[in-house]
C-alpha cells in the first residue's frame, strides 16, 4: 500500500505577505467558520458576524472581518488580541467552541495576516484554477487506509499542497470514512465509493474501488448489455453473483415491480406449468401491456408531481391530473412528451390536465427547483442564494433556469383557486438576486438562449432537456427507474447527480442512459430492458461471499412492499376490499389519485404512503417500524379483512376440496409458490384442530375451520416472505 | 366605467344560520330532465320528464315546430315525441307548459342514428350492455360507478365513440375508456372528446363511461354514440349547445365558409403566406405550437379590423394575433410590433366568484380576438395567429376563422335575467325562464358587443308577446356596454304564451340596423355557485308566458299611465301606486333605479304596505340632459311566500277519498274472510293497494302543505317602466346690473 504524507505546511513562502483570498479563507472554511449552520447562516450569520457560505464571496467576507463590527474583529497592534483569534481559539467564550488551536500552523497564519495589515490579495495574485486529487482512482481492500493528496493549481502555473486545508467526504459512509487530513479508511463492504474533496470553492473526487476478491467462477448467461456491465463489475471486485431466481419468485417479483400487485393463484399456476422457453419475457410483456403498469407508475409519478388535496374542491383537478398521468403511461407516451406536456402546459385543467402542475407549483423558483431535481436529477436549491457547494452551479445558472418560467400568464377561471395558464408574450428573463442583472433563459452549463417574445420559453426548456446529448435528462430517469427495480440507484440519492457523486457503475449508467435515449425515451422499453436482464433476475439469497454487497447487484435486494401494494395484496389474499371515498367499489390502493386517502386509511399512513409534498422519492417511508408490525398483527382493519364475510378464509373453509389442496391455494395466493410438504402438514394440523369460542364453548367444525384459516392467513401475512418482494 | 348592475341586499346572519332556510327568488317552473335526451329524425319516441315547480304540465314544446309532443294517456310525466324526418341534426330546446307557465329549457338532440336507452345497471364487465354499431345510447350516470357497453369490433374497421354531455346540459364530465373484452384498458379520453379506434383484431370490445370524479345522479346524463368512421378525417362528433360567448359570432352577413385557407408551412417569417387585405381565411391550430404567419402590404392611414373565431365555434382555444411591420435594411430584417390582439373583453364585469357576486355570472366576452391595427407607414406587414393554449396540444379539430376587414360597424346583443347578490355569501345562479306571474315586472340585462368602433345608442324592443304582457327596453346609451329590458305582466293578465323576439335597433352609418338579442340562461338552478360552478348557455329562442295561477307579491306602478314631464334641473315627482299581495319582512324596501340617466338616483325607502308613494327625483343631481327616458325602480324584499296553496284542499280531498277507500276495502275483506277464502284473498289484495294509495296521498298532502306554508323568499322587485320627457330648462331671466 502506498502511503503519502500530507504536506506539513503549504508552500507559502514566509517572505510573501499573506492574502485573504488564497491563504486565510481556506483556513476559515476548514475550521467550519463559514458553514451554513455557523456564521454563514442566511441573513443573520451568528451574533451579527456573517460570512458567505463556504467562502464563495471572499470580498464580502473580507469586509465582514476587517471592516464591519466597527473593525473590532481584528486588532493589528496586538494581533493575538483580535476578536477573530480569541473567539476562534475559544480564549473568550465562543458558542461555536474551539476552532483554532493556539500555536497551531493555522493560528500562526491568522496572527501573521493581521500583523501584516490584512491584505485582501496580492497585486496580480494568481487565482485558484483547479484542484488535483491523488490518486484519482484507487483500488483498496476492505479495512485498509489510503492517504489522499490535494494539490491546488493556480492561474500562474504554480501549485501547492493543500491537503491539510481541504475538506473530505465519502458519498457512502457505510463503505468508507474520510478523515480530516485526507486519510481514507475502507470498511467491510465491497464496491465503489467516491471521496469528495473540496478546496476554495473547487471540488474533485477520488474514486475508490473496494474489491472483495472472491473467486467469480460462474456467471449467469448474459441476456443484454445490463448483464455485461453488472457482471463485469462483479468480476472486477470479486463478488460472485447468486444464481437466477426460480419461476415463482420471478413471477411474483415482476408482478410487484411492474404491476404493483401479486400474481393471482391462477396466473402463478399457468406460469409454473408453462414450458415455453421465453415465458419470462412473455410475462413481462403481459404486465407492461396491462393497466396495472399504468396504475402503478402513475401512483409513483403523481406523488412526485405533488398531486395533493388541500381543499375538497381540488378533487376535480387531482382526479384529472392523476388520470392524465395514468393514461399517458397506458398509451406509452414517450417520457420526453410527458415532460413537455407538463412543463409547457397551457389552458384549463379539465381540458388539459397537466396544467394542474402549475396549480400546485406556483412560484417560478419552486418550478425550476422541482424540474431540476425531478427531471434532471440536479438539486439547484442552494444556488438560489449562493454558489452550489458541491457543484459547479452558480447563482447565475439558477436564475437562467428560472427565466424559462418567467413568462407564465395566469387568468382566473370560474373555479376558485384554479388559473388557466398561457404564455405571456414578452422577453423571458429573471433578475439575479444578488447582481440585479436580468438574465435570459439558459440550460444548465449552456449559453443564454435568444427566445422570441412570442415563443413560449418553456418549450425551449423542454427542447434542451430532451436533446440527445443532454447530460441529465435521460440519466436522471434511468437512475430513478433502476432504483425502482433494484432498490439502490446507480447514483444515490437517485435525484442527486453530480460530478462529486459518481455512479457505482459508470459504464452501466452511460449504457442505460444511451439505450433510453436511443429508444426515443420509451419507458416501457426501459422497464423491459431492465426486467429482462439476468442481473435483475438473480436470486435474493446470498451465497457465501456476496451477503456483504450493498451496491454491486450481486443478488436481488429484497424490498418491503409499499403501503399501497401491501394493502392491495392483503385485500387480494384475504379476499376483501377496501372502500375509498368517491371511487367505485373495487378501486385498488395503487390507483388512488391523491394523498387525501392517507387520512381515511391509517394503513397507508403507517406504511409510509407519501403526502406528495415534495419531489423527493424519500418522502415515501420504506423503513420498518414497530407501528407497522403492530398494525399487521393487531389492527382492526387488518383483522376485519382476515374475517371478512365472503373472504378467502370463509370460502376456503367451505370449498369442496381436501385440506392440502386448500392450503396449496392459500400458499399460491400469498407466496406465489407451492407449499412444501412440511408446510402442508403443519398447516393442516393447525387448521383441523377443534376450537372453542371466547366463552370456552366448543365451536362447530365449520366455524372452527374458518377460524383456523383466518389464523393461518394471519400467520402468512405476517411473514417476511409475504411482506417483501424478494 | 361599469355600473354595478347586480342587486344587493344585506341578509342578516340569523338567516344564514337558521334552519328555516331562506328561499332565493320565487319558484319558477324548470324542466330538469328529459329521458331519452333526444331521438332519431323521422321517428317517434316516448320521453319521461322531471321538473321542479311544474304542476299541471299540459304541453311539451320544442324550439322547432318540426318536433311535436303529445301526452301519454294516463301517465303524468310521459310524452310521445314525433321528430319529423327533415329535422336537421342539432340540439334543440325542450320545455313544458305548467301551472306557473313556460319552464326553463333542456337540450333535446336530434341525430340520424337509431337510439336506445340504457334500462338496467351495467356496472361491470359481466353486465355490459350490448351496443350495435351506429347507435346512440341515452343513459344517466350512477355515483361511484362505471357504465360498461360491449360491441363487436372488426379488425381494421375504424369506429368513433363520442359521449355528449357538457354540450347537452349534462353535469357529467365524461371519461371514455375503450377496453378489451376482459375490461383491460386500451384507450382513454377524459377531456370530453371522442375515442377514435381501429380494432387490431375481430372481437368483443368494451366501452366504459364514467364521470371524471365518479359523481352520479339524474343531472349527469349522457348520449353515447358508437358509429363507424370511414376514411381518415376527424371522427364524427355530436352537436352541442352554444356558450354565451358565441353571442357575438358570426358577424351579420358573413359567408358560411371562408374564402381562403391557410397553407402550411407558414410557421416561420420566411414561410409567411402572402395575402391581400381584406381577407377571410380558415385555418387550424395544428400541430402543437402551430404559428400561422401571413404577409401583406398596407398603406399609411389604413385601419384594419381583425376578428378571429375559434372559441366561439365551441373549441377550447385561446387565439392571439400579433401584427408586425417588416423592414429590411441591408439584408437584415427588423420587426416592429404594430398590435397585439388578445381577448374580446366582456361588456359587463363578470363575477369573480368571490364571497358574493360582483357582476353577472354571464360572460359575453371570449378568448377570441376582435381588434384593430392602424397603419402608420406604407410597407410590408406580417400577421401571426397562434393558440395560447396550443403549445403542447395537437388536435386538427382546433380550427379558426380569421377575418381582416375595413371597419364594418355593427353590434351583437345578449340578454339574461338579472341575478341578485346576497351579502351572506349566498350565491344563487338560477335558471330563470321568462315565466311571469300576473302583476310582475322582471328585469333583464342586455349586453352589447360593439364591433369595429360602433358606439351609437341602441334601442331595445320586444315583439310577439302574449296578451297582457308588455316590454320596455331601457336603451343602451351611446358608448355604453349594457342596458336593460323590463318585461311586465299586467295584474289582470290571463294564462298566455308566445314565442317572442327581442331586438336591438341602432343607426349605423345613417341606416337603421336591427339585430336579434340572444337570450342566455343557466342550464341548472345553481343554489350555491361555490359548490357548483354555474353553466350558462345561449337559448335557442325566446319563449314568454304569463300565469294567472299566482300574482306577484308586489306591483309597483305609476298612479297615472302617462309620460312624466320635467325640465332640466327640476325636481321630478312621480306618484306611485303599490299593490302588496304578500307580507314582507322589515319596515320598508330600499329603492334604486335601472335605466340610462336614472340609475344614479339616490336610494330611498318605501314603507311596507304603503298603497301610494311619491318618488321625488332630483334631476339636477342626476345632471340629466333633455330627452325622452324610460327607467324602472328596483328593489329587493323578503316576502312570505306560499307555494300553490290551492293544491292543499285538493290534496286533502284526495287524501280523504283514499282513506275512505282503504276503510271500505278493509271492511270488505273482513266480511269476506269468514265466508269465501278465495274472494277474501282478492279483497285483501285490493285492501293492500288502497292502503298504498292512501300512503301516497298522505305523503303528497304533507308535501303540498309544507310547500304551501309561508316561506321567507327574497325577490327582486321591479316597477313597471316609467317614461319621462325632460325638456330644456327655461332660460333664467337676465340679471340687469344695477348701478
Amino acid at each position: 500500500m502506498i502511503v503519502m504524507l500530507a504536506g506539513t505546511s503549504f508552500a507559502a513562502e514566509s517572505s510573501r505577505p499573506l492574502s485573504f483570498v488564497n491563504d486565510i479563507q481556506p483556513i476559515l472554511t476548514k475550521a467550519g467558520c463559514n458553514a451554513g449552520v455557523c456564521h454563514a447562516k442566511a441573513i443573520t450569520g451568528q451574533r451579527g458576524f456573517r460570512l458567505s457560505v463556504l467562502g464563495f464571496e471572499p470580498e464580502e467576507d473580507y469586509e465582514a472581518i476587517v471592516k464591519q463590527g466597527k473593525g473590532r474583529r481584528v486588532f493589528p497592534p496586538a494581533p493575538e488580541e483580535s476578536l477573530l483569534i480569541t473567539k476562534g481559539a475559544a480564549i473568550v467564550p465562543h458558542t461555536g467552541g474551539k476552532k483554532l488551536e493556539p500555536g497551531s500552523e493555522d493560528y500562526k497564519m491568522l496572527v501573521r495576516w493581521i500583523a501584516e495589515g490584512m491584505n485582501y490579495a496580492q497585486k496580480d495574485e494568481a487565482k485558484l484554477s483547479g484542484i488535483l486529487v491523488e490518486p484519482a482512482r484507487v483500488t483498496m481492500k476492505v479495512k485498509t487506509t489510503q492517504q489522499l493528496k490535494v494539490t491546488a493549481q493556480y492561474s500562474d502555473g504554480s501549485s501547492r499542497d493543500v491537503t491539510k486545508l481541504a475538506l473530505f467526504e465519502a458519498n457512502d459512509r457505510a463503505m468508507a470514512e474520510a478523515g480530516e487530513q485526507g486519510l481514507v479508511k475502507t470498511l467491510d463492504i465491497p464496491g465503489n465509493v467516491a471521496v469528495m474533496v473540496r478546496f476554495g470553492g473547487r471540488v474533485s473526487v477520488c474514486s475508490v474501488s473496494i474489491p472483495l476478491g472472491a473467486p467469480v467462477d460462474s456467471l449467469p448467461p448474459v441476456k443484454n448489455f445490463i448483464d455485461q456491465h453488472v457482471f463485469a463489475n462483479l468480476k472486477q471486485i470479486g463478488v460472485p453473483p447468486s444464481p437466477l431466481c426460480d419461476d415463482s419468485t420471478f413471477l411474483r417479483r415482476i408482478s410487484l415491480d411492474i404491476g404493483g400487485r401479486l400474481p393471482t393463484a391462477e396466473e402463478t399456476k399457468t406460469f409454473l406449468e408453462s414450458q415455453a422457453p421465453d415465458k419470462r419475457d412473455r410475462a413481462i410483456e403481459a404486465l407492461l401491456n396491462s393497466p396495472d403498469y399504468a396504475d402503478y407508475f402513475a401512483n409513483k409519478w403523481t406523488s412526485l408531481l405533488k398531486n395533493t388535496r388541500s381543499d375538497a374542491a381540488d378533487i376535480t383537478s387531482n382526479f384529472a391530473f392523476h388520470a392524465w398521468m395514468r393514461d399517458s403511461l397506458l398509451a406509452n407516451t414517450k417520457y420526453d412528451q410527458i415532460v413537455r406536456q407538463i412543463l409547457a402546459s397551457t389552458g384549463t385543467i379539465v381540458s388539459n390536465p397537466p396544467v394542474a402542475w402549475y396549480k400546485r407549483v406556483k412560484e417560478p423558483t419552486t418550478q425550476l427547483e422541482d424540474v431540476a431535481q425531478l427531471f434532471l436529477g440536479v438539486r439547484m436549491q442552494c444556488a438560489q442564494c449562493h454558489h452550489h457547494p458541491f457543484e459547479r452551479w452558480t447563482q447565475a445558472e439558477y436564475y437562467h433556469l428560472a427565466a424559462f418560467f418567467s413568462q407564465i400568464g395566469r387568468k382566473p377561471t370560474a373555479i376558485a383557486g384554479e388559473d388557466l395558464i398561457f404564455h405571456k408574450r414578452g422577453i423571458a428573463q429573471t433578475e439575479h438576486r444578488k447582481t440585479r442583472v436580468m438574465l435570459k433563459p439558459a440550460g444548465l452549463g449552456e449559453p443564454e438562449l435568444d427566445i422570441a417574445p412570442d415563443d413560449d420559453p418553456r418549450l425551449a426548456l423542454v427542447d434542451w432537456m430532451s436533446k440527445k446529448d443532454n447530460p441529465f435528462f435521460a440519466k436522471s430517469l434511468v437512475n430513478r427507474y433502476w432504483k425502482h427495480f433494484f432498490k439502490r440507484g446507480l447514483v444515490e440519492p437517485e435525484d442527486d447527480l453530480r460530478d462529486t457523486n459518481p455512479p457505482t457503475n459508470p459504464d452501466l449508467f452511460d449504457a442505460l442512459a444511451k439505450s433510453f435515449t436511443d429508444s426515443g425515451y420509451d419507458l416501457k422499453t426501459l422497464v423491459r430492458t431492465i426486467t429482462q436482464s439476468h442481473a435483475y433476475q438473480l436470486s435474493s439469497t446470498p451465497n457465501q461471499y456476496n451477503a456483504v454487497d450493498r451496491q454491486a447487484y450481486s443478488h436481488y435486494y429484497p424490498k418491503r412492499m409499499t403501503a399501497e401494494v401491501m394493502l392491495d395484496s392483503i385485500d387480494m389474499v384475504t379476499g376483501s376490499k377496501t372502500d375509498f371515498a368517491d371511487l367505485p367499489a373495487g378501486t385498488r390502493a395503487i390507483s388512488l389519485p391523491d394523498n387525501s386517502y392517507n387520512r381515511a386509511a391509517p394503513f397507508l399512513k403507517v406504511f409510509g404512503r407519501p403526502e406528495g409534498a415534495s419531489v423527493c422519492e424519500c418522502e415515501r417511508v420504506q423503513s420498518a417500524s414497530l407501528a407497522q408490525s403492530l398494525h399487521l398483527m393487531n389492527a382492526a382493519d387488518v383483522k376485519a379483512k382476515l374475517t371478512a364475510s365472503g373472504g378467502r378464509a370463509e370460502s376456503l373453509s367451505k370449498a369442496e376440496m381436501p385440506e392440502p389442496k386448500r392450503i396449496r391455494e392459500l400458499y399460491l395466493a400469498a407466496f406465489s409458490r407451492e407449499p412444501s410438504a412440511d408446510e402442508v402438514r403443519i398447516s393442516e394440523n393447525y387448521v383441523v384442530k377443534p376450537r372453542t369460542d371466547a366463552a370456552g364453548k366448543p365451536l362447530d367444525s365449520q366455524r372452527a375451520k374458518r377460524n383456523g384459516y383466518e389464523d393461518l392467513l394471519w400467520a402468512l401475512l405476517n411473514t417476511k416472505e409475504f411482506l417483501y418482494n424478494h | 366605467m361599469l355600473a354595478k348592475s347586480t342587486l344587493t341586499l344585506a341578509v342578516f346572519t340569523w338567516m344564514a344560520a337558521s334552519a328555516l332556510a331562506q328561499q332565493v327568488t320565487l319558484p319558477l317552473p324548470r324542466l330538469l330532465t328529459v329521458m331519452p335526451m333526444g331521438g332519431q329524425a323521422g321517428t317517434t319516441v316516448e320521453v319521461t320528464i322531471t321538473g321542479e315547480n311544474t304542476e299541471d304540465v299540459s304541453e311539451l314544446m320544442f324550439s322547432t315546430p318540426k318536433i311535436t309532443a303529445k301526452p301519454v294517456a294516463g301517465a303524468e310525466k310521459k310524452f310521445t315525441v314525433t321528430i319529423a324526418p327533415d329535422v336537421p341534426v342539432g340540439v334543440y330546446d325542450a320545455r313544458v307548459m305548467s301551472r306557473l307557465g313556460v319552464s326553463s329549457a333542456r337540450a333535446f338532440s336530434v341525430n340520424k342514428l337509431p337510439e336506445v336507452i340504457r334500462t338496467k345497471a351495467n356496472n361491470s364487465v359481466e353486465t355490459a350492455m350490448t351496443l350495435p354499431l351506429g347507435t346512440i345510447c341515452n343513459a344517466t350516470m350512477t355515483k361511484r360507478s362505471v357504465d360498461f357497453y360491449a360491441f363487436q369490433g372488426v379488425k381494421g374497421k375504424r369506429v368513433a365513440v363520442d359521449c355528449a354531455a357538457t354540450g347537452i346540459d349534462s353535469r357529467l364530465t365524461p371519461v371514455l375508456i375503450l377496453a378489451d373484452a376482459k375490461g383491460g384498458d386500451l384507450k382513454v379520453n377524459r377531456t370530453g372528446g371522442v375515442i377514435d379506434f381501429t380494432p387490431p383484431a375481430d372481437g368483443t370490445y368494451l366501452i366504459k363511461v364514467s364521470d371524471l370524479t365518479y359523481q352520479g345522479g339524474e343531472r349527469l346524463f349522457y348520449r353515447l354514440a358508437l358509429q363507424e368512421a370511414p376514411g381518415t378525417g376527424p371522427a364524427p362528433r355530436q352537436p352541442q349547445t352554444q356558450t354565451v360567448s358565441a353571442m357575438s359570432w358570426p358577424p351579420a352577413g358573413l359567408a358560411a365558409t371562408a374564402k381562403a385557407h391557410e397553407t402550411e408551412p407558414n410557421n416561420k417569417p420566411a414561410e409567411a403566406q402572402k395575402i391581400t387585405l381584406p381577407c377571410d381565411i380558415a385555418g387550424s391550430f395544428f400541430p402543437a405550437a402551430d404559428v400561422d404567419t401571413f404577409e401583406f402590404t398596407a398603406k399609411k392611414g389604413e385601419t384594419w379590423w381583425v376578428e378571429v373565431a375559434s372559441e366561439r365555434l365551441g373549441l377550447n382555444t385561446d387565439p392571439f394575433v400579433l401584427v408586425q411591420q417588416v423592414k429590411a435594411t441591408g439584408g437584415k430584417e427588423t420587426l416592429t410590433d404594430v398590435a397585439e390582439l388578445y381577448d374580446i373583453a366582456p361588456p359587463m364585469k363578470v363575477t369573480s366568484n368571490g364571497y358574493s357576486y360582483d357582476g353577472p355570472p354571464y360572460d359575453a366576452g371570449s378568448p377570441d380576438v376582435n381588434g384593430k391595427f392602424v397603419v402608420k407607414e406604407d410597407g410590408t406587414y406580417r400577421l401571426q395567429v397562434r393558440d395560447l393554449f396550443g403549445g403542447t396540444r395537437s388536435d386538427a379539430n382546433n380550427v379558426y376563422r380569421l377575418i381582416v376587414r375595413q371597419a364594418t360597424p355593427d353590434f351583437s346583443l345578449a340578454a339574461w335575467a338579472v341575478h341578485m347578490t346576497l351579502r351572506n355569501g349566498d350565491r344563487a345562479a338560477l335558471s330563470k325562464p321568462m315565466a311571469l306571474r300576473a302583476g310582475e315586472s322582471r328585469a333583464f340585462e342586455v349586453a352589447v358587443q360593439r364591433r369595429d368602433g360602433f358606439d351609437g345608442e341602441i334601442e331595445i324592443g320586444m315583439e310577439n308577446l302574449p296578451p297582457g304582457v308588455s316590454a320596455a327596453g331601457l336603451k343602451i346609451a351611446k358608448g355604453k356596454p349594457f342596458g336593460h329590458l323590463i318585461l311586465t305582466a299586467s295584474s289582470d293578465a290571463k294564462h298566455g304564451f308566445s314565442l317572442a323576439n327581442i331586438v336591438g335597433k341602432a343607426t349605423v352609418n345613417g341606416a337603421v340596423v336591427t339585430r336579434p338579442v340572444r337570450v342566455a340562461s343557466m342550464e341548472w338552478p345553481v343554489k350555491d355557485a361555490k359548490g357548483e360552478i354555474p353553466a350558462p348557455r345561449l337559448m335557442a329562442d325566446v319563449p314568454v308566458s304569463v300565469s294567472d295561477s299566482e300574482q306577484a307579491p308586489l306591483t309597483i306602478a305609476t298612479a297615472e299611465n302617462k309620460v312624466f314631464e320635467a325640465k332640466v334641473g327640476e325636481t321630478l315627482k312621480i306618484p306611485l301606486k303599490l299593490t302588496w299581495r304578500n307580507d314582507f319582512n322589515g319596515t320598508s324596501i330600499k329603492v334604486k333605479a335601472y335605466g340610462e340617466g336614472f340609475s344614479a338616483i339616490k336610494e330611498f325607502d318605501i314603507p311596507l304596505k304603503a298603497a301610494t308613494f311619491e318618488a321625488v327625483i332630483d334631476l339636477a343631481a342626476l345632471k340629466i340632459a333633455p330627452g325622452d327616458y324610460t327607467f324602472a325602480f328596483q328593489s329587493l324584499g323578503i316576502c312570505k311566500y306560499r307555494y300553490n296553496p290551492a293544491a292543499v284542499p285538493l290534496a286533502e280531498a284526495e287524501q280523504k277519498k283514499a282513506e275512505q277507500l282503504a276503510a271500505t276495502m278493509a271492511a270488505e275483506a273482513k266480511n269476506l274472510a269468514a265466508t269465501d277464502a278465495e274472494a277474501a284473498k282478492k279483497a285483501a289484495e285490493k285492501q293492500k293497494q288502497a292502503e298504498a294509495a292512501m300512503a301516497v296521498a298522505t305523503s303528497r298532502m304533507k308535501a303540498v302543505t309544507t310547500a304551501a306554508s309561508p316561506t321567507d323568499t327574497v325577490e327582486i322587485l321591479i316597477s313597471e317602466p316609467i317614461r319621462v320627457s325632460v325638456k330644456a330648462a327655461t332660460p333664467a331671466p337676465a340679471v340687469t346690473a344695477t348701478k
